[in-house]
């Protein structure tokens, strides 16, 4: 497939997922015990068989460019085969930061040039969904298209969601960003191919526009224009936007809704330099419906709950509907429910986080947390025998050591 | 390239009384702990005793060892003045270069250790399990100004004769040598582990050789001491154990579940091949399900756990449907373990299927056939690849040889110990 090379946008930073990004862009996100969110768009690249591929990231894009390194871990070395992280950089111009999704392309043009492609897939970096984009691509030479774009057909139907109308013949006529009702049950993928002659016109028109974004500034204007095409995927995809679907994304794994065990997701196991390998989980205590990754030590109790490496659950401490980042320790007679943990938290003896309060939403952030979801940012360190309510955020690296925290706090 | 030190790590061992678990691999390649195999522990220590260059001799299905080995990355072994060789055996001038032993096999890579003119060379053996900085046998080795320090344990009386057994002076120095002795006059056990200056390396293995020596235990010791060369003994006190037999191997892997033992892998730093073809792919976390009962086990990425598992090790990518238990087992990768069978006292080596209410490990506690006394604890070995059909029953102490398809041979009970 070398005609065409694949542009992955990660640059974004996501406010709505409060303290999951607060560090990190919305690609490098934890998800799913081991992996990162751009993992799902790089193995399928993989799978796919697009060999050269651009990462397009502004935010903080430390912890994707060590997460990415030099691509191996999805096979991208060889003589042909190649992945290259684009940040923003300095031009003519006074400032170059990227505008939008499509002012990052379209400042990467040249890498685009390089290798010289009759096509570019462009594709989001912070969707779940197993697709090979090679039956797209197919479709879209059987269509003769100008542009294809992929929609699914999630339960949710969200308002922020890009929603299109697709003709019996595959024909996208009408495409609303973020419409005020659903025009459709199909929702954008942020999946584009685009013949690359047609992409340089469009990015190049776009450039003096105000507005930089591909949903809203350039596939909108498309049907009725182009030879627009919508590829219609039916099996699960899921973004999440905001904490809500973030942790539904996570209850869907538990309810067998997603077989990622048949998708072949390749992530990077080497980790700051040393690899990390670590011992097979060891389970002392009792574990139902839950997924447990290695290095885990569990002597309490995990339910329903997803566990990243490293999570040590001591004995009397319960975990249930929660979500556990890397090298947290949840120590003795601790209990959390519906809590998502980031990396290298304490959370100490007796502990209690989600139990009370799940009614009142956050102070803040009354639209983004009110279902009784709670979140410790990075290195959070609970003293023992605090009780924490439900739809609190605490940002990383704070020390609670009040006995009480009502729900709906914002600990900053 | 000058180095002070290097290694040479003998992973050429037959490991016949492993049994099938050895037919089609090396003993150091033969899997342990559910993600790693027996020569991580070796590897890993000398990455985390700064030692950085190593050779790595080979004879015997050295392939998936070969495989496992790699390009040394995964022990940080790879660089310009970082390396790990494969040194197998070459055809030379001689008719055959076969390894005939130990001492033989480092005698003909005399060349390899030149290249580094390393002041002193340790040679290791790939198939113990144990934690060791091998700093602190060289600052005794230099401590002493020995010629050449030997690594030894303390084993209970009654095994000592599977040893070679030292008797140390007051100040540590060897003055007696004994290999395998009917009636040992110490338990001071070899660990297998040498640390020779290199000259006396090179000029003892020159000698020995000249006289038909192939063995360093056999004939370099004693030669050694024959000269009175400063041979002295270092008493490593930590967890060590030679995995030698399936009863070891079983033990060894058990004791990983008793924190008590001393096999403290979290604490051990042990580093494996994570690259090895087809894993590169990073295996999903366990999954254990609703009716899973887990209790006392190891559990490895990829597994999807329905039934119930005690005391048990699992290695990646194994499932263990529903109603089906799995107790004191020891279970290699890509295992499919079908509804309601039980296992017990088993190792079951990779890709095995076995069918759904099949028994394995239930019977009377009759010897191994074959083996004998080396397979009379219980355990049963199912070969690699095997097919147990549904219903199956076959007893203790059996062996069930790697790639058979029992569903094809129209029985249901296979007594024990038999050799199937």
């Amino acid at each position: 497939m070398s005609k065409i090379i694949g542009m992955i946008l990660a640059g974004g930073r996501v406010d709505e997922l409060l303290t999951l990004t607060e560090k990190r862009p919305k690609a490098a996100v934890p998800v799913f015990g081991i992996y990162r969110f751009i993992d799902f768009v790089l193995s399928n690249m993989m799978h796919s068989k697009i060999e050269n591929v651009g990462v397009l990231s502004q935010f903080r894009p430390y912890s994707l460019m060590k997460h990415i390194g030099t691509g191996e871990h999805w096979d991208f070395i060889g003589r042909k085969r190649g992945i290259r992280i684009l940040p923003p950089y300095k031009g003519l111009r006074e400032s170059d930061w990227y505008k939008g999704t499509a002012d990052a392309v379209y400042q990467n043009l040249s890498f685009i040039d390089e290798f010289n492609p009759e096509y570019v897939l462009i594709a989001a970096a912070d969707h779940i969904y197993h697709l090979n984009y090679q039956r797209v691509f197919d479709f879209h030479k059987e269509k003769k298209a100008d542009v294809t774009v992929c929609f699914a057909n999630p339960e949710k139907k969200y308002p922020w969601f890009g929603y299109g109308i697709i003709e019996k013949n595959g024909r996208l006529v009408d495409y609303q960003e973020k419409p005020e009702k659903p025009i459709s049950d199909w929702v954008s993928m942020t999946v584009y191919i685009f013949r690359r002659d047609l992409l340089i016109d469009l990015l190049k028109k776009n450039a003096l526009a105000g507005s930089h974004e591909f949903g809203r500034d350039i596939i909108a204007h498309l049907p009725g224009q182009y030879a627009v095409y919508g590829y219609k995927f039916y099996d699960y995809w899921s973004y999440a936007r905001t904490i809500d679907m973030y942790y539904e994304a996570n209850m869907e794994l538990l309810k067998g809704k997603i077989k990622i065990d048949k998708w072949d997701i390749c992530t990077n196991l080497v980790e700051g330099c040393a690899l990390k390998d670590r011992v097979p989980a060891r389970i002392e205590g009792r574990v139902i419906n839950s997924y447990v990754s290695p290095g885990c030590i569990i002597k309490g109790k995990v339910i329903n709950s997803i566990l990243s490496p490293e999570v040590v659950i001591e004995k009397g401490a319960e975990v249930i509907d929660s979500i556990v980042f890397h090298n947290t320790i949840i120590k003795n007679g601790a209990r959390l429910k519906r809590v998502i943990c980031d990396k290298n938290c304490v959370i100490g003896e007796g502990v209690e986080i989600g139990f009370f309060g799940a009614h009142i939403p956050s102070k803040e952030f009354k639209e983004l947390l009110n279902k009784g979801i709670t979140i410790l940012g990075k290195q959070t360190i609970v003293n023992p025998g605090v009780k924490i309510g439900a739809n609190t955020v605490i940002y990383s690296e704070k020390i609670i050591t009040e006995n009480l925290i009502e729900p709906g706090s914002v600990i900053k | 390239m000058k180095k002070e030190i290097i290694a040479l790590l003998l992973a050429g061992g037959v490991g016949s009384r492993l049994s099938i678990l050895a037919r089609l691999r090396a003993k150091p390649a033969i899997p342990f702990g559910g993600i790693y195999r027996i020569i991580d522990f070796t590897m890993s220590n000398i990455a985390n005793s700064n030692i950085d260059v190593v050779g790595v001799l080979t004879q015997y299905k050295p392939l998936s060892l070969m495989e496992h080995i790699d390009n040394g990355r995964p022990w940080d072994l790879f660089g310009k003045t970082r390396l790990v060789e494969i040194l197998p055996p070459k055809t030379g001038e001689e008719v055959s270069d076969w390894y005939k032993g130990t001492s033989d096999a480092v005698y003909q890579n005399l060349g390899f250790i030149d290249d580094f003119s390393p002041d002193m060379t340790i040679i290791l053996s790939g198939d113990h399990i144990y934690k060791m900085d091998y700093n602190e046998l060289k600052s005794f080795h230099k401590k002493k100004d020995a010629d050449v320090t030997i690594s030894l344990i303390r084993v209970p009386m009654e095994q000592a004769h599977h040893f070679g057994i030292a008797s140390l002076n007051k100040n540590g120095r060897i003055v007696e040598w004994e290999e395998k002795p009917r009636k040992p006059k110490s338990n001071l056990a070899s660990m297998g582990i040498y640390i020779f200056n290199t000259k006396v390396l090179k000029s003892t293995l020159l000698e020995s050789a000249k006289k038909g020596g192939i063995d360093f235990a056999k004939d370099v010791i004693p030669l050694l001491l024959n000269k009175k060369m400063r041979v002295f003994g270092y008493e490593f006190t930590g967890y060590w154990r030679d995995v030698g037999t399936i009863d070891a191997y079983w033990n060894c892997n058990m004791d990983l579940l008793r924190p008590e033992s001393g096999l403290k892998i979290e604490e051990w730093n042990i580093r494996t091949n994570l690259f090895v073809r087809g894993e590169i792919g990073a295996k999903i976390p366990a999954y254990i399900s609703k009716s899973a009962q887990v209790e006392n086990s190891l559990i490895s990425p990829g597994c999807i756990i329905e039934g119930r598992v005690k005391n048990s090790i699992i290695s990646p990518g194994v499932i263990i449907e529903k109603g089906a238990k799995v107790y004191d087992s020891i279970i290699f990768h890509n295992v499919a373990i079908g509804k309601g069978a039980q296992l017990i006292k088993t190792i079951v080596d990779k890709n095995v299927k076995i069918g759904k209410g099949s028994t394995i490990g239930k019977g009377n506690l009759i010897p191994n056939k074959v083996l004998g006394l080396n397979l009379s604890t219980g355990i049963t070995v199912i070969g690699k690849g095997a097919i147990i059909p549904e219903k199956m029953t076959i007893g203790k102490n059996c062996i069930i040889s790697p790639g058979i398809d029992l569903s094809k041979k129209g029985l249901n009970k296979i007594e024990s110990g038999s050799v199937f």
